[in-house]
């Protein structure tokens, strides 16, 4: 267009007899603004339909029969008691009970994990706790790689165990 | 005095914008996950535990914060067996008492003995109506199920 332009300067209107034929320009505008409309539309909705976490699902495994008794070593065995204001007293085997909270668990699971290989923890979560406890609790037993685990009624045993702690 | 304003016809370029907006779109298309539909709401606990919620072939055995039983199936003919002709287009129904749910699960079982049983609550139920619902589960003889949680990034 521009050597078309040099070509006949000044002129506006080109010379019919030219070899190259100008192309006609036109200038298309599209009024984007209902396209655009419903694009937003559409972006706002997906935007807020979606969900990027997904639930995930933990495993329990839990006895056929709750008669069933299986002999266990009491040194190896742990007793977690989780108490509806989320204090934690666990005992090993026939030792005093100890009073602890829910950040030492870890710690706690990791050196008697290392110090026990068979170690063996029976959950008990008072009724009156709530549902995340319990589910905070399998969790960290999952990240201590403890495979036996069992969930046990808090009974009136407990309890006393408690009280007894609480008592001194 | 009004003084005529003077029109400016302004014309904006709207390509990179669309360009833009499109983009979004889809990647928001293609990523999007819809919100699973539930038949009661629930805040989930979380927890770190990844392991994925089947999609089919699920038993969900709903505890609300106020101690409400609700069961899930996810299949419609399952549905129509169990909690009749007129919930089934409905994703589950509740529960009156926990004789019912032992009853329905047992018939559930049978009726697909491939169905998985998972157990969805709030974090804060009371840990006693889970208790009750694992004991439930134990005697009817799932012994194997799964807690919905969040997962947790750390």
């Amino acid at each position: 267009m521009a050597g078309a332009d040099l070509a006949a300067p000044g002129s506006g209107k080109k010379k019919k007899g030219q070899k190259r034929k100008a192309k006609k320009r036109v200038n298309v505008r599209i009024d984007m603004t209902p396209m655009v409309d419903v694009i937003m539309l559409l972006l706002t909705f997906f935007m807020l339909t979606t969900v990027f976490k997904l639930p995930q699902t933990m495993e329990i495994n839990i006895p056929p029969d709750s008669n069933i008794s299986v002999e266990v070593k009491m040194s190896e065995l742990m007793t977690l008691r989780v108490l509806a204001d989320s204090t934690i007293v666990y005992n090993m085997g026939i030792e005093d009970a100890q009073a602890i909270t829910f950040k030492d668990v870890r710690p706690l699971f990791q050196e008697k994990k290392s110090a026990i290989p068979g170690l063996i923890v029976l959950v008990k979560v008072e009724r009156e706790g709530s549902f995340s406890q319990m589910v905070d609790v399998m969790d960290e037993i999952n990240l201590a790689d403890i495979t036996r685990f069992s969930l046990a009624p808090y009974t009136d045993k407990d309890k006393a165990v408690v009280r007894k702690l609480r008592g001194m | 005095m009004i003084r005529k304003k003077a029109r400016v016809n302004i014309h904006i370029d709207m390509t990179p914008m669309v360009d833009v907006i499109m983009l979004l779109l889809t990647f928001f298309m293609l990523t999007t996950q819809f919100k699973p539909d539930v038949v009661a709401e629930v805040t989930l606990p979380v927890s770190h535990s990844a392991i994925k919620l089947p999609e089919s072939d699920v038993m969900t055995i709903v505890v609300t914060k106020d101690n409400q039983l609700y069961m899930e199936l996810d299949s419609q003919n399952l549905r129509a067996k169990l909690f009749g002709e007129e919930n089934k287009l409905k994703l589950g129904i509740q529960i009156p008492d926990k004789n019912t749910l032992a009853d329905l699960m047992i018939k559930a079982r049978v009726a697909n003995p491939k169905l998985r049983t998972v157990v969805r609550s709030d974090k804060d139920t009371e840990f006693g109506q889970i208790e009750d619902v694992i004991n439930l589960l134990q005697k009817v003889k799932i012994t194997r199920f799964s807690l919905v949680t969040m997962l947790e990034e750390s």
